[in-house]
């Protein structure tokens, strides 16, 4: 009888409305989006560092450079475009989920009556407009400066490819964030991006003797992602299709370590 | 039985870790080595040694097999306490996440140094690739957990092929006691090194400094290699089958390790004359020597562990803890060193410690504040033999549920018949509490008694391994019944870059009908502290932000996890007034607490638990009532040793002429007192207070 009675007494609304569970989910990202941009150790060095090395080698190391070979402007536009928009997903996520585990931050979320996922969502989310941001300066300065000669649909494309390339980087934060500790995250995250960036040959070609590790990582098949999409025939090493399979099974495998882990340790 | 198993087990795990620390010394050494041909090792130094080189050779003769003959003993150990399922579980988690993980993490590493150690080594440019063998996979050092996963895999094959075939045992009892009998007459040391020179005796290049031919190259297994390995780790599982075969190891120590002498001796100096086996009668007779230097090393070095490292001792578990991570991280380490050294102009007996030390000294550090503390630790050492599971059911029955207490209404929360295990530790048995509506239950307790695993169980952060939880009439997972609760959770931290008030909005967002933002500030007594950053709030202020969090949906319950830790006077006072009207609205409030006037002055009823059983519920009344016990004090000449015979007389102490008696028939004893002592003065009998009684019953519990 009890069950029945309370039901009615704590007056649990059979069917919520859905327009208040987006506002839920809006709420939860804007607040992970105003705790980033109020965070100067993460939205410094994610929003500044990649448009600065890409104003410094772009426009005056390789600057004559890329005006006798537009491809060199291409490939390094894509290199730096590629770090800009995965940092952010990478750091904006990983770092901050291992701190709030470490406060119980994530305990408090599972006890209160957030929706269930309403968090990643929240991270995901903010960490890809971190991204446009981080973005944007990048692909306005290679277009004023004429350092970028792509046709626009290209360059339309090129955008896309990146923002599709933040998500197994997301899932990588996540990963990275569910397994270490707040202190340790940072750490993590550099020792598994940073040789990935130089490694993966996306700053600059790899020599054909270390051919065979650069798939390991993810910022590879991005990079091949935007080498087809921009044509630069003599950068592609994978086919598209095989790019994007891996991508997606770079997110499935972080995603899958991700939701085992919290499962275990919450 | 028990302790002398486990002696046995310290003493294996030493040797486990000896042969894993000594493949470090034994990589450190490799570039120290006399004619070695370039483009064998990463670095040669300009400084060779023989006797390095010989060393090096000896310790390389056994590290492996030792290895992998511990790991046969502890595999039959952990299938037979597992089974196979949490076996495989157990296996995969610890030997091939690290295998792939490492793998991924130092392959490019170790590459990177491989390039520039042959750039270096022949002059600036690199040779052309020799020919790749079959299946080439560059495993580097890690070979050893995949040559590990092959052989579980087939000696769990056989396993269960026997199993079946020999249901009588028959088979397997006539194994038994060749194995024992073979260590007890020292035909083992001999016998068992046939199979792995059998295999070597057949390679067509057989270099003999090189042992048993390193599997590192390729995933297609190879013969003498797996011949060797799978001998050792078959070897190993016989002997924990085997009741006895321990106790001949240990006793034989002495005669295996003087065969091993012997025996490597002669290598030594036969490899001198011919580095290289020649085909017929030398190549024979030195894969049969090898074969015998092998096996004594082995059983000879665990013999000696046996015999004098069966105590436990602390340091050694920590190094043998530490050598499986050690030994996955050491090889990037040693050869950078070595190649950074070689030019120096010292000589070896400078460079060589110099690279142990350094090495050693960063691995274990790196092991002591990196991995020993994290998951890293957990994932590679785990817990040393995890516990059977415990049958579904095993836990004793619950007992019937609390009946309704209809004044107050119906529970809204209860935990029935509720048991909950953390590995061992039994965090909650069987226990029933609920909650009415409209009351307030404190829930006391000391430190670790189970007050937040009951808590966490309403929450539905954990669940129980046997009962029933209920909120609000469901089960707490369901989304729509924790839209009825409210929570303040010990040591948690909201976010330091938002607001107070932004905080009160996130979380109002999660409710149906929550209050407005100023009306739970209001009420939680924080209007002053509604735009500052969370970050910046003092301690007491923080709880009471969270306090605002926790309220701000108009919970049905509302769970308070010792909420006036760190707050002052006045913010405690606002606290329980905020919490005096919320119970009043009809909310209940589930309240632990280390302060007891805290539940005195708030609670309806009270229950107390101390190690994770209930050992008193009712209301504050009741409880004083349970410990009926009232304090009497006065001046008075009796002695105690005549006032402790009195009936209704628990205790009795004397300071100085004051005498103090603990009573449970105060009256009676009064008047006692009395009559016997007319000089009595100065008498004053107390009614003992909620502080009193909750110490009597948590010591009587303990």
């Amino acid at each position: 009888m009890n069950a029945l009675a309370l039901k009615s007494i704590v007056a649990v609304s059979p069917v919520r409305a859905r327009g208040s569970e987006l506002r839920g989910y809006l709420t939860e990202t804007q607040y992970e989006m105003t705790r980033m941009i109020r965070n100067p150790g993460v939205a410094i060095p994610v929003l500044v560092l990649p448009c600065a090395l890409y104003a410094l080698f772009a426009l005056l190391i390789a600057g004559e450079a890329i005006d006798k070979d537009p491809n060199l402007g291409t490939f390094l536009f894509t290199a730096f475009s590629i770090m800009a928009v995965t940092m952010p997903a990478l750091f904006g996520t990983g770092v901050t989920l291992a701190l709030e585990r470490d406060m119980g931050l994530l305990r408090l979320k599972r006890a209160q009556p957030a929706p269930p996922a309403s968090w990643v969502v929240a991270k995901i989310a903010s960490g890809l407009i971190l991204a446009v941001l981080a973005y944007a300066p990048i692909v306005v300065m290679a277009l004023a400066t004429g350092k970028l000669s792509l046709g626009s649909g290209q360059v339309v494309a090129l955008s896309a490819a990146f923002m599709l390339g933040t998500i197994p980087f997301c899932a990588m934060g996540l990963m990275i964030g569910s397994l270490a500790s707040g202190t340790a995250a940072p750490a993590y995250a550099n020792l598994i991006y940073l040789p990935g960036c130089y490694l993966s040959g996306m700053f600059f070609p790899m020599p054909a003797s270390m051919y065979w590790q650069t798939p390991i990582w993810p910022q590879f098949h991005v990079k091949q992602l935007a080498m087809h999409l921009a044509g630069l025939t003599k950068e592609q090493y994978e086919s598209l299709p095989m790019a994007i399979v891996a991508m997606l099974g770079f997110t499935v495998l972080f995603a899958g370590v991700t939701i085992w882990r919290l499962k275990q340790k919450g | 039985m028990n302790n002398t198993t486990d002696s046995r087990l310290h003493a294996l795990d030493a040797v486990r870790g000896f042969a894993l620390l000594l493949g470090v010394a034994f990589h450190a050494a490799l570039s120290f080595l006399p004619g070695m041909p370039p483009g064998v090792w990463f670095a040669i130094d300009n400084s060779t040694n023989q006797y390095l080189g010989d060393a090096a050779f000896v310790s390389h003769i056994f590290r492996m097999s030792l290895f992998f003959f511990i790991a046969g003993y502890f595999g039959r150990l952990l299938y037979q306490k597992l089974g196979a399922r949490s076996f495989w579980a157990n296996r995969l988690t610890r030997i091939l996440v690290p295998l792939v993980a490492g793998w991924v993490i130092l392959a490019p590493i170790i590459s990177y140094l491989w390039i520039s150690g042959l750039t270096k080594a022949f002059g600036g440019t690199l040779p052309p690739m020799p020919a790749m063998p079959a299946g080439f996979f560059p495993l580097g050092h890690l070979w050893f957990l995949y040559q590990l996963l092959l052989i579980y895999v087939v000696v769990i094959a056989i396993r269960s092929l026997i199993a079946r075939m020999d249901p009588a045992q028959k088979l397997r009892g006539l194994v038994d006691r060749a194995v024992s009998g073979s260590i007890r007459t020292m035909a083992g040391t001999f016998t068992l090194g046939l199979p792995v020179a059998a295999a070597l005796m057949s390679l067509p290049f057989w270099i003999y400094w090189m042992g048993i031919p390193t599997p590192d190259m390729t995933l297609i297994p190879q013969i003498p290699a797996s011949v060797g390995f799978s001998t050792a780790f078959i070897f190993g599982w016989l002997v924990h089958r085997s009741s006895d075969a321990l106790a001949a190891i240990a006793q034989r120590w002495v005669s295996n390790l003087g065969i091993a002498i012997v025996a490597t001796g002669w290598l030594l100096h036969s490899m001198h004359l011919t580095p290289m086996a020649q085909p017929g009668l030398t190549k024979t007779v030195y894969a049969l020597v090898f074969g015998v230097a092998l096996w004594g090393w082995v059983l000879g070095l665990t013999g000696a562990a046996l015999r004098f490292l069966s105590n436990y001792s602390a340091t050694r578990r920590y190094l043998a803890d530490a050598s499986y991570w050690i030994y996955l991280a050491h090889l990037p380490l040693v050869v950078a060193l070595q190649m950074w050294v070689s030019d120096w102009p010292l000589h070896w007996s400078v460079k060589f410690p110099f690279i142990l030390v350094v090495s050693f000294a960063l691995l274990f550090a790196s092991y002591h504040y990196l991995v020993r503390p994290t998951f890293i630790g957990q994932l590679l050492n785990g817990r040393k033999y995890p516990r059977k599971p415990l049958p579904p059911g095993s836990s004793p029955s619950p007992a019937s549920p609390p009946t309704a207490d209809t004044v107050n209404g119906g529970p809204v929360a209860q935990l029935r018949g509720i048991t909950k295990k953390f590995g061992a530790v039994t965090a909650l048995h069987s226990i029933d509490i609920e909650v009415r509506r409209g009351e307030l239950l404190a829930v006391l307790g000391p430190n670790g008694a189970g007050k937040s695993t009951a808590i966490s169980l309403w929450l539905g952060l954990i669940e129980a391994d046997s009962g029933e939880v209920t909120l609000l009439g469901g089960a707490p997972q369901d989304i729509a019944m924790r839209r009825g609760l409210g929570v303040m959770m010990q040591d948690v931290d909201l976010p330091k870059e938002l607001k107070v008030r932004e905080l009160v909005r996130l979380a109002a967002s999660y409710y149906d009908d929550p209050m407005s933002v100023e009306e739970t500030l209001k009420r939680a007594g924080i209007e002053a502290l509604a735009n500052r950053p969370y970050g910046k709030l003092s301690g007491g202020q923080k709880r009471q932000a969270q306090f605002a969090v926790a309220i701000c949906g108009r919970p049905k319950v509302l769970f308070l996890d010792e909420p006036s830790v760190g707050l002052d006077v006045q913010a405690r006072e606002a606290l329980w007034t905020s919490v005096r009207r919320l119970l009043a609205d009809g909310c209940s409030v589930v309240l632990t607490t280390h302060y007891l006037e805290e539940a005195e002055a708030l609670a309806d009823r009270i229950t107390v638990i101390t190690k994770g059983r209930v050992i008193a519920s009712g209301s504050v009344n009741d409880m004083r009532a349970l410990v009926a016990r009232r304090q009497i004090s006065c001046d008075s000449q009796l002695t105690l040793e005549e006032v402790r015979t009195w009936p209704g007389v628990v205790d009795a102490q004397r300071t100085q002429e004051r005498l103090q008696i603990t009573a449970t028939d105060a009256e009676g004893v009064v008047r006692r007192l009395l009559a016997a002592d007319v000089t009595l003065g100065r008498l004053e009998v107390r009614q003992a207070g909620l502080n009193e009684a909750f110490n009597e019953l948590t010591k009587e519990a303990a």
